[in-house]
């Protein structure tokens, strides 16, 4: 038994030694990096420059923007999302006539590639020959509206986008959540005479936890990280007030070939994912003892 | 002979060794250059004169690498490259405004020991400038992709106007126009407006119209001028007083304001020559009635050169173990020849002014001919005084010209903001 477990980790070793390597290099090349000074050789002379990118990155506006953006983004989409994939989910669960054709007409949109969705959208939203625009003036009663023009609409047209996209992604993972309650419960508490709402509040919300915790946490590490659709669907426009965290690192690095300061915002990036995740986690443990 | 076939395979084998080796030592012979460049934007020139400069210049082997046409990306692909001091590839394509950068970063080669003067004053003087810093020259021109403005033959005609050399004269055909045709979906004035490295061009044109210059003799950054501040105000009232362009100008980039005009939407439109080819095809519904002008001035600034210059050079890789064989075929592939040869297959716009003047092209080509006179009055973005500040120096000016168009800022606020940002990356 035990010559088997030995045999089993040195055949485990060469898998484990490269996967090491590609995830382990680049996470720390970007932590040197950002401490590092003013260099485009990466690590070949490398001198180190203490807290001097952070510091940098506090006295640049634009990227105390980046994170407030990226932050009001978050706090936004994660939540409504939520409420929407739930009320996906639900209607999902039931019983419904062509039901295979239902689930996979509410999966399209997540299966659309972020970029193309975020492409599209640019059209339909266009001011002059968009979809939108063409259905409100059509009626004669609007003016055209500026939706990815102007401040602060183009932040909320870039969190329908989101919304709409990923909703379908959290009901997704909902749904999974709510097959595996028992039913037995469900026709012990109709026995009981328990109302809908209630059976509901009671019996579905809280065994569903674990499956909400682990959505939210998906859904908001990913709209934090969120560079596509920004990318594609405003550039950051107008000025910087759709521009997210991860398109000023990515500004930073490959604009301004300024590899210290971008790393420094990665790394700012990842430490505030970590505390947000870190807290979900805590939630979810302390939730599944209790 | 008993067994005629015994020897057969081991013959066989001996013939593909000897040739194996001998296309092999052949391959060795020939200098290997990989030339990085996109596939779209140099279009089918790309491998007829790639194949053409194999044979002349002799015992060189040119790889293709395609790269994406798209400015920004290519520029990823080569950060990523030049910082890992790869040394392929030899040969990249350029944006105009990358040399002054890339030179600075030690990531391009001088290409002073290649190139005569006299074969450098071929080539149009405003473009070579972007790739000349401290006095040597760091890139060749290929091609041109400059800011005209287009306009609507058939309007102007029919309300008597004479194609606008000036601000003043433009807004007040735009006016006439708008208001003759009554049209509610009728435009005096669409361009690139959005908050990228196109309106920044804009504005330098309107800027330098002006009579304004970006930097001063002593190399300062010169924008807060009385130049700086007409230049801004007339793009206000052209958005806002005269109500010209749509406000949704400021998402457009070039093809966005393309479309608007192409669906004649718009009396005339301010962006890069490369939309004379969609704007004049088969099912274009303006084909007919597409013509094109040299960037207007302001009135009492006839000197100005307004035409401000896009485009590709190409630049040896400072780390590229064959330079010399590179220099040569960026000189095969920009010479007189080549550059006729490239025009008449894909019409884009050479850039040596003497093939505006060749024949052929002015029978086949006479578009670019005409645009080629354009460039006569040609400027370079400020990229080879900035060095490697320029991506920064052109995202503040993007951001605070975006800030006045979206009344956030007032023009004097915001070229105020501009100089102080600017002035501690040029030390």
């Amino acid at each position: 038994m035990r010559q088997a477990n030995r045999t089993a980790i040195l055949f485990l070793i060469p898998a484990l030694a490269v996967i090491t390597a590609i995830l382990l290099f680049p996470v720390v090349q970007t932590l040197a990096l950002s401490f590092g000074r003013d260099t485009t050789s990466m690590l070949r002379d490398y001198e180190f420059a203490g807290l001097a990118n952070y510091r940098r990155l506090l006295d640049t506006p634009r990227f105390v923007t980046s994170v407030l953006n990226t932050l009001f983004f978050t706090v936004v989409t994660v939540p409504v999302e939520l409420i929407l994939g739930l009320g996906l989910a639900l209607v999902l669960n039931r019983r419904l006539p062509a039901q295979g054709l239902v689930r996979m007409a509410i999966l399209f949109p997540w299966a659309l590639p972020t970029a193309l969705n975020a492409l599209m959208w640019r059209w339909m939203f266009n001011a002059d020959y968009g979809l939108f625009n063409a259905a409100l003036t059509g009626t004669g009663i609007v003016e055209p509206i500026n939706w990815l023009g102007s401040i602060p609409l183009a932040m909320y047209s870039m969190m329908f986008v989101s919304i709409w996209k990923t909703s379908s992604f959290i009901a997704l993972l909902l749904l999974a959540g709510l097959q595996a309650i028992p039913h037995d419960i469900y026709e012990a508490a109709e026995m009981d005479g328990v109302t809908a709402w209630s059976k509901l509040r009671y019996i579905t919300l809280p065994l569903l936890q674990p499956a909400i915790l682990v959505a939210v946490l998906l859904r908001t590490m990913d709209a934090m990280r969120a560079f596509e659709l920004p990318f594609n669907l405003t550039d950051g426009g107008p000025l910087t007030s759709t521009e997210t965290l991860s398109l000023y690192a990515y500004r930073a690095i490959f604009q301004y070939v300024d590899f210290n300061l971008g790393s420094a915002a990665i790394i700012v990036q990842f430490l505030i994912i970590m505390i947000i995740a870190g807290a979900y986690l805590i939630t979810l443990r302390r939730d599944s003892y209790a | 002979m008993r067994h005629p076939t015994r020897h057969g395979p081991i013959r066989a084998m001996a013939i593909l060794v000897a040739l194996a080796t001998l296309t092999f030592s052949f391959a060795q012979d020939a200098t290997e250059v990989v030339l990085s460049i996109g596939s779209r934007g140099f279009g089918e020139a790309a491998p007829v004169l790639i194949e053409k400069c194999e044979q002349q210049i002799g015992g060189i082997d040119v790889e293709w690498n395609r790269i994406s046409d798209v400015p920004n990306e290519s520029r990823s692909v080569y950060v990523t490259n030049f910082t890992a001091r790869n040394d392929d590839p030899d040969v990249v394509a350029v944006d105009v405004i990358w040399p002054g950068d890339f030179a600075g970063r030690g990531w391009i080669a001088p290409l002073d020991e290649y190139f005569t003067d006299e074969e450098l004053s071929e080539y149009l003087p405003g473009f070579l400038e972007a790739a000349q810093i401290d006095g040597s020259t760091y890139a060749i021109p290929l091609y041109i992709d400059g800011i005209h403005l287009f306009y609507r033959s058939d309007l102007l005609d029919k309300y008597g106007f004479d194609p606008p050399s000036t601000w003043e004269e433009l807004i007040d055909q735009a006016n006439t126009i708008v208001a003759g045709e009554g049209d509610p979906d009728l435009n005096g004035f669409v361009s690139m407006w959005a908050k990228i490295e196109g309106l920044f061009m804009n504005w330098l044109s309107f800027f330098q119209g002006a009579g304004g210059s970006f930097f001063d003799a002593n190399g300062n950054v010169n924008v807060d001028t009385e130049a700086g501040r007409q230049s801004l105000e007339t793009m206000l009232d052209i958005l806002y007083e005269h109500e010209l362009a749509p406000e949704s100008i400021l998402t457009y980039r070039p093809d966005d304001a393309r479309i608007l005009f192409q669906q004649g939407r718009s009396v005339f439109l301010m962006v890069q020559d490369f939309v004379l080819e969609p704007l004049t095809s088969e099912d274009s519904p303006v084909r007919d009635d597409v013509g094109f002008t040299r960037v207007p001035y302001f009135e009492g600034h006839e000197d100005a050169n307004t035409t401000v210059i896009g485009g590709f050079l190409l630049a040896v890789n400072a780390y590229s173990d064959a330079k010399e064989a590179s220099a040569e075929l960026i000189r095969c592939m920009t010479s007189q020849e080549s550059q006729v040869q490239a025009t008449l297959l894909q019409g884009k716009v050479p850039t040596r002014p003497a093939v505006y003047d060749d024949p052929q092209v002015q029978e086949e080509r006479p578009n670019v001919a005409a645009l080629g006179d354009n460039f006569l009055h040609a400027f370079a973005r400020p990229s080879a005084g900035a060095g490697t500040a320029y991506p920064q120096i052109s995202e503040i000016m993007q951001t605070e010209i975006s800030a006045v168009l979206l009344r956030q800022k007032t023009p004097e606020q915001a070229l105020q903001d501009a100089e102080r940002q600017i002035e501690p990356l040029l030390q």
